[in-house]
């Protein structure tokens, strides 16, 4: 049962390279992120890939997605959908917006405003949304991929950091290598090389597969490293403020679906290592600005100061 | 100024009870009742529900105490006042501890007191005590050195006994080699004044007083074999004055004067060593009858040793007896009328009797003693709790109560032999004691406290005798503690003591305590008569330089191991796995190749397999055995993992490192 799971996962993980070129490493992470249950977040420039990683996730796992792109002018609604009052009956009537999916990419969800922002982070955490006093549960599973331009660009609303700890990890994609950007430039089109993907696994299957993940062994020499790296966080004076214990479970929890995807039934430091800058990335700040891509130097001088054996 | 930790506090607050705590016995109560409350307050300060006192509060508190001070230590200016004033000093410290200097303060004068307990007692449960506390005072003085934040208990603790262990060696070489220089001022403790010893005069009830005591009077060890039970007559003090009510030394200008008594003796004198237990009063003990004065001290005319200065504090002395004797043979006119001296008129029917009993006897002076031992013998009690005497006291006694302690009898014989014309006196001091088999030591207490009569022949000299002897023999024979066991008012101002009596193995257990407190005595607190001694058997001749080398060498050697242990040292790591595995990476270090913090033994494997192909395979087992051992939960693995960790390094050796 586990085999074949895992078998679907490697077949899904291969057709997704079939379309994201020399990005084995980013499509590895993302379905981590999803199979951990967890949202993901991808930051980059546009044209990167962001969109075409979204909708191959979406394929390849066999969930059925939407897509918003979300502009400054959009409004609550706009995502979670209207009541119309219908004259036949007299009665207003629940339109569903977008978010009634199993798979939500938002688009550039830094060009929107908090409030909006807000209304799509509540559906992340509750798995409901609310719409006239009236709650409606989300379909399960429910992901949300959000892409968001590097918050260096003009006209952009950041996201504060209470919302960026929703997701669970944060990726980017980066310039592809220059072989594979001739491969890119040589190739076909990947739009209707999107629509050919197979579908590797359905909506239960992920279910199984995250039952499966939960159950990977964490030693205690593990979890003491796994302590160890959230202790330094908090005590040196590189960051200003350190892990939450939330951000400890989700690093664990990463970690574990890593190692699933290893084939192992228990976790090694590696694994944790491997999950370290997506899942805490966007969670830690430095004491002092020390320029872009602070996070991935920050986590470079964390794995560099915590020893594995202690 | 840092702020104190939770453990440092309560840490200070054991250190001050237990330095308080050998004190509590002689304390004012206010004092005591003052140093239990300030800890409370400074936990009220210290936990934020009680502001810091303002400095009028401190300034009334330090004027009530010093007014406590002076009104309760009016008449006495001894160690008790100063110490009284160190303990109120610590105690008023307590409510403005703030910074880390305030408990710096408290502490260190903590470690002074803890030392002053020793001019209270002297046990060798006092000094293990004093290490005790001197543990704690350390572990406070640690913990007050912790961080904060890193709240922990144990860690002081441990810290101060480690500390101790390293200073124990120099400890031992300074109680050796440190010169014990005499007090450079004296203070006098008037504490147990009232309560131990002989006096110099006794009324009749006096001695039954001191066996409600089991005070050690001193104790005793020969050099030959112990004498017999019967011979164990300890002089003190001889009385040779009677006034109606007390009998009393001649004149008190004879114990200036240096005796000159004639000892004559064939017999060898038996050598013997007292350590005599401080009694506020001169007078030591001899063994009958001293053939010299310990030093120090003197014989008196009635050839009792009489020291120059009082007993303050625990001596020892060496002495000699002659068990055979005789003593001053000849008397002058002078010191006849002395021992005959009566005073006027008194009890007329006892000297009616000694007069019908000299004119029955004629010149017979030992049948008149043998008529008084026959008396005695016939209808007299010997107790403990006699009745008072009043009006004619020798009277009283022999005629009316006829009941009466060695006192009595002594006084009533010594007065019948003078109204028989037979020159006598009375000698105080102690009979007997308590023989330790184990460590051939002699003990007597104050229960042991006794008085017999010396009456005077021509040519024969002083001869003892002990009326005691006659009514009750099994006062000479038994110890004393055995002859009372039963009698309500023997040790009735110490019952726990009495309680011991009753039961054969408590008895027994305070014999092994008090023979253990005797050589404790003997050894540790009296060492500095054997320091010269001791010094020139571990270094031949004694010189500056070799007696700072012996004391420069254990100091060099302590700090050497102190700074291995703190500096280069580094802890080798308990487990033989992890051992083993240090040992390995030592070795790939060794050849420039370090692991890194990030790299788990399986990545630091794989990268080494690639620099060393030709140990690819024992990196590989290596690795495979770390995880199923650390990380898949198979403790099973642990001996294949130091197989592998084995197999490696010797395939390491074989690598040549780099010069």
């Amino acid at each position: 049962m586990a085999d074949s799971l895992l078998r679907g996962v490697e077949e899904a993980s291969r057709s997704l390279e079939k379309v994201l070129l020399g990005k084995q490493q980013q499509i590895r992470l993302a379905l981590t992120c999803l199979l951990s249950q967890g949202h993901l977040l991808i930051e980059d420039l546009p044209g990167m890939g962001k969109t075409t990683l979204a909708h191959g996730l979406a394929r390849v796992l066999g969930l059925e997605d939407q897509r918003v792109q979300f502009t400054s002018d959009m409004l609550p609604a706009d995502i979670i959908g209207v009541s119309v009052f219908e004259p036949s009956s007299g009665e207003f009537r629940f339109h569903a917006g977008p978010v009634f999916c199993q798979l939500l990419l938002a688009d550039e969800i830094n060009r929107t405003t908090p409030k909006t922002q807000s209304a799509l982070l509540e559906a992340m955490e509750e798995g409901q949304v609310t719409a006239d006093g009236h709650s409606y549960r989300l379909p399960k599973p429910f992901f949300v991929i959000a892409t968001q331009n590097p918050v260096t660009q003009f006209g952009t609303f950041p996201l504060p950091e209470s919302q960026l700890d929703r997701f669970l990890m944060r990726i980017s994609l980066g310039y592809p290598a220059p072989e594979v950007e001739r491969q890119l430039l040589l190739g076909g089109d990947t739009r209707s090389m999107l629509d050919s993907l197979p579908r590797s696994l359905t909506p239960n299957d992920l279910l199984d597969i995250q039952q499966h993940c939960s159950q990977v062994h964490a030693s205690s020499s593990v979890i003491d490293y796994l302590q160890r790296l959230i202790q330094f966080t908090r005590d040196s004076e590189l960051f200003s403020y350190g892990v939450s214990p939330r951000g400890g479970l989700a690093l664990l929890r990463s970690a574990r679906t890593w190692a699933w995807l290893d084939g192992r039934t228990h976790l090694v430091p590696e694994d944790i290592q491997q999950v370290l800058e997506p899942v805490i990335g966007h969670r830690i700040r430095p004491a002092e600005e020390i320029g872009s891509h602070a996070g991935k130097r920050l986590v470079n001088e964390l794995l560099a100061q915590v020893d594995v054996l202690g | 100024m840092k702020q104190l930790s939770r453990a440092a506090v309560l840490w200070q607050l054991a250190a001050f009870f237990a330095t308080l705590a050998p004190h509590l016995s002689w304390l004012p109560f206010w004092l005591i009742a003052l140093a239990i409350i300030t800890p409370g307050i400074r936990l009220m300060i210290y936990s934020g529900r009680w502001p810091l006192p303002h400095w009028s509060v401190k300034l009334v508190l330090v004027l009530a105490v010093i007014g406590g001070l002076l009104l309760t230590f009016t008449r006495e200016t001894g160690m008790a006042a100063t110490v009284s004033l160190l303990i109120a000093g610590l105690a008023l410290k307590m409510i403005e501890i703030y910074h880390r200097r305030d408990a710096l303060v408290l502490l260190y004068v903590s470690l002074f007191v803890s030392g002053t307990a020793f001019l209270f007692h002297q046990s060798i449960l006092m000094a293990l005590y004093a290490l005790f506390n001197l543990v704690l005072i350390i572990a406070a003085l640690n913990s007050i050195y912790q961080d904060p934040l890193r709240n922990d208990w144990l860690r002081p603790l441990k810290r101060s006994l480690r500390l101790l262990g390293f200073a124990l060696p120099l400890m031992l070489v300074l109680f050796i080699v440190f010169p014990r220089i005499g007090p450079l001022w004296s203070v006098p403790m008037n504490q147990n004044a009232a309560r131990s010893g002989l006096s110099d005069q006794m009324a009749p009830g006096d001695i039954s007083r001191l066996t409600r005591s089991n005070d050690l009077a001193f104790r005793a060890t020969f050099d030959g074999a112990v004498p017999p039970p019967q011979q164990r007559y300890w002089r003190s003090m001889v009385y040779g004055n009677y006034d109606g009510r007390t009998w009393s030394r001649v004149s008190r200008g004879d114990q200036f004067r240096l005796a000159d008594v004639e000892l004559i003796s064939d017999a060898t004198p038996l050598a013997y060593e007292v350590v005599f237990e401080a009694s506020n009063n001169p007078w030591l003990v001899a063994l009958d009858q001293p053939s010299a004065a310990p030093a120090g001290s003197f014989l008196t005319k009635g050839n009792a040793p009489l020291r120059y200065r009082p007993v303050d504090r625990r001596i020892s002395y060496q002495s000699s007896a002659l068990l055979d004797y005789r003593l001053q043979p000849d008397l002058t006119d002078f010191d006849r009328e002395i021992y005959l001296q009566l005073p006027e008129g008194s009890d007329p029917r006892s000297r009616e009797l000694a007069e019908r009993w000299r004119q029955e006897s004629g010149t017979d002076d030992a049948a008149i003693v043998r008529r008084a031992f026959e008396l005695f013998n016939a209808e007299f009690t010997y107790t403990l709790t006699p009745p008072q005497l009043s009006g004619d006291r020798v009277d009283a006694f022999l005629f009316d109560s006829r009941q009466g302690f060695c006192g009595h009898f002594a006084g009533a014989l010594t007065f019948l032999l003078r109204s028989a014309g037979i020159p006598a006196r009375v000698v105080a001091g102690y009979q007997g004691g308590e023989w330790n088999e184990r460590e051939a030591y002699l003990t007597v207490r104050q229960y042991d406290a006794h008085a017999w009569v010396e009456y005077w022949q021509q040519d024969e000299g002083w001869i003892r005798v002990d009326p005691t002897a006659a009514v009750a023999p099994e006062r000479v024979s038994q110890q004393a503690d055995q002859l009372f066991a039963d009698d309500p008012a023997f040790l009735a101002d110490t019952p726990m003591a009495r309680l011991q009596f009753g039961n054969a193995w408590m008895l027994d257990i305070r014999r092994q305590i008090d023979a253990l407190n005797f050589s404790w005595n003997r050894w540790v607190l009296n060492y500095q008569g054997q320091q010269m001694q001791l010094l020139k058997d571990l270094l031949g001749e004694v010189n500056l330089t070799r007696l700072a080398l012996l004391f420069i060498v254990p100091f060099v050697l302590v700090m050497a191991l102190v700074a291995w242990i703190q500096l280069g040292g580094r802890r080798r790591p308990r487990d033989p796995l992890e051992r083993a595995l240090e040992r390995l990476l030592d070795g790939f270090a060794k050849r420039g190749y370090r692991r890194e913090s990030r790299e788990s033994i399986q990545a630091f494997s794989k990268r080494m397999a690639s620099d060393f192909p030709s140990m690819a395979g024992e990196l590989r087992a290596l690795a495979n055995c770390d995880e199923a051992v650390r990380y898949a939960a198979r403790p099973d693995g642990r001996k294949a993992l130091l197989a592998a960790i084995k197999a490696c390094y010797r395939a390491l050796k074989t690598i040549k490192a780099p010069a």
